[in-house]
């Protein structure tokens, strides 16, 4: 299947700063696609050299096949874009926007405007410039997904959104990529993507550090378990368990640090009499701090 | 849901006439600024229009008149200003109104792609199946529309006056006058438009084609002060639009030049913002 998005090389460089340094990613069409980072990463620049509103320094950008640089509006005609930014005009109402958006356009359901107005539970009749910054938000969203466009290009899409709405967020984005649209969506906080993505990006000061798919990331997550044994703790059994990272006894518990498949574990400590197991659930988030804490940066937002 | 009262915004079946297209939207962005300008340029001629029969009456007005420099005489049209219509138009079409149409075509020029840049609002008309050319181009029209309104405004208002007042300006005397004003304004606009669209910021869409029609009007000036600035002072827009007179100065050629300065800007600034990097609004 053809990429929805495919970068080679992309390179963005700013009068004093590189942004992004040679940016090769592939989004294959139908997937939704994590793009995370902590800010200043070149999230926003990625997004902004895919819609066509910067020129890459050097590289290629290709948008469901087009060359962003050379088709332009062939590209933007069908991509759904929220920046990361949105800002529309104050002194139109909701529905005012949308329908001038919808006229330049062209071909858009407006039943499902409304549609998509109502699940986000935005009242299209009030002026912009009234509306709280999560109200607005849902304006970006709507006008990004009015016209059923067959990428979303979507910059940290859930900023301002309460959690209901956050949610009702997800839920379109699952509907719309089983109808076969590809959404790609930047966010700086992993577990807000975690629940939606297939696969993840994460990208660190213009680089690109690593994509996997979700599962892929979880083998790797560190858990924590305690093993509480009727005995005596049988300790080198436990350190001869590949998967076992640490070991430390207290009493007839040992506390393990276990990386990858619990399989082998339960099998070697079966024989032992297992009285409980207290497992404490990892979040993907420290997946991530392993790859963000190479630099000394900001830390990373846990959410 | 239902329990909300909806206002009639959304009971719109469909899209409302001055939002069909970045031209309309712009010029529906215009309204106010044009009714508050037409406004006071008409409050200005009727103003000027009441203090002519007074000024009329004054003698030897002629005396005083004779008296200026020449390049003065030539540059306001003093000897004319013993007729109604020569005295509108040095008192008004000769440096006041030519500014305030400078003004008020570079402000909306400068807004037009530039303001809208760094308000935020053009990352998502960008982003449309629109090229950027078309936009430019609907955005150019509209200013020009907008400045041809307050041109009419202007007609109107300077033809009433005169009829009610007895100044003697006739509907073709006001025609190259509000014409001349029409031209002029536009060709800056676009200039601030232009700047705009290749710069993304408002601060040097006005503050260039500004200097620039200061730098025009010197030039001018000093064709009309110094002989051998003379030949070049053809050159400058100001010269072009006001030299005929231009209340009253018929249709010279040189607001052709005019006309085509406002094409040869427009295509100039065309390709512009395909050119740059849109700022992320900050």
């Amino acid at each position: 299947m053809e990429a929805a998005v495919r970068t080679s090389g992309l390179r963005k460089a700013f009068r004093a700063t590189v942004a992004l340094q040679g940016l090769d990613l592939v989004v294959p069409t139908g997937a939704v696609f994590g793009y995370l980072g902590p800010n200043g990463a070149g999230k926003t620049t990625t997004i902004r050299l895919m819609t066509g509103l910067l020129r890459p320094t050097s590289g290629t950008a290709e948008v469901l096949g087009l060359d962003v640089a050379t088709h332009p509006d062939e590209v933007q005609r069908r991509v759904g874009y929220l920046p990361g930014r949105f800002v529309a005009y104050p002194d139109l109402t909701g529905a005012e926007y949308l329908r001038y958006l919808a006229a330049l356009r062209g071909g858009v359901d407006w039943s499902w405007v409304e549609q998509l107005a109502e699940r986000f539970d935005l009242d299209l009749g009030r002026r912009i410039g009234t509306l709280s910054h999560g109200n607005r938000q849902k304006v970006g969203l709507v006008q990004a997904f009015m016209h059923r466009p067959d990428l979303l290009v979507l910059d940290e899409p859930t900023t301002g959104l309460d959690p209901i709405m956050q949610a009702e967020f997800l839920t379109l984005v699952g509907e719309v990529s089983r109808a076969g649209a590809t959404v790609f969506l930047s966010s700086h906080i992993l577990s807000e993507v975690e629940a939606v993505a297939d696969t993840v990006a994460i990208l660190r000061a213009g680089v690109l550090v690593r994509t996997a798919t979700i599962p892929e990331l979880r083998a790797q997550v560190v858990r924590r378990w305690d093993v509480t044994f009727t005995d005596e703790v049988p300790v080198e059994v436990l350190r001869a368990c590949a998967q076992v990272a640490e070991v430390r006894v207290r009493d007839r518990t040992a506390h393990l640090v276990l990386a990858g498949s619990a399989e082998a574990l339960l099998r070697a400590v079966a024989p032992y009499g297992v009285e409980n197991i207290e497992t404490h659930e990892a979040d993907l988030t420290e997946v991530f701090l392993g790859y963000y804490r190479h630099e000394e940066e900001e830390p990373w937002p846990v959410a | 849901m239902a329990s909300r009262v909806m206002p009639a915004a959304t009971a719109a079946t469909e899209t409302p006439f001055f939002l069909r297209s970045v031209y309309l939207k712009s010029l529906r962005d215009h309204r106010h600024g044009l009714i508050g300008w037409s406004v006071g340029v008409g409050l200005l001629v009727l103003t000027e229009s009441l203090i002519w029969p007074s000024f009329k009456d004054m003698p030897d007005i002629e005396k005083l008149f004779e008296q200026y420099p020449e390049y003065m005489q030539r540059l306001f049209d003093v000897s004319a200003m013993t007729s109604g219509l020569g005295f509108i138009n040095a008192e008004l079409f000769t440096l006041l109104l030519p500014a305030l149409f400078l003004v008020y075509a570079i402000g909306r020029g400068a807004r037009l792609v530039a303001g809208e840049e760094e308000d935020g609002t053009l990352d998502v008309l960008l982003v449309t199946p629109l090229s950027s050319t078309r936009i430019l181009l609907e955005k150019a029209f509209a200013l020009v529309t907008s400045v041809l309104a307050l041109g009419v405004a202007l007609y109107a208002v300077t033809l009433a006056c005169s009829a009610a007042i007895g100044m003697g300006i006739g509907p073709v005397d006001a025609f190259s006058g509000c014409l001349s004003m029409v031209l002029l304004g536009s060709e800056f606009g676009l200039v601030a438009l232009g700047v705009g669209a290749a710069t993304g910021r408002k601060s040097l869409a006005v503050a260039i084609p500004a200097a620039l029609a200061v730098a025009a009007y010197v030039l001018y000036v000093a064709g009309l002060m110094v002989e051998s600035v003379d030949p070049w002072q053809h050159l400058s827009p100001m010269e072009q639009a006001l030299a005929s007179g231009p209340l009253g100065g018929g249709l010279p050629l040189d607001f052709l030049w005019l006309a085509l300065g406002c094409v040869l800007v427009t295509l100039a600034s065309l390709p512009t913002l395909d050119r740059r990097d849109i700022a992320a609004p900050g």
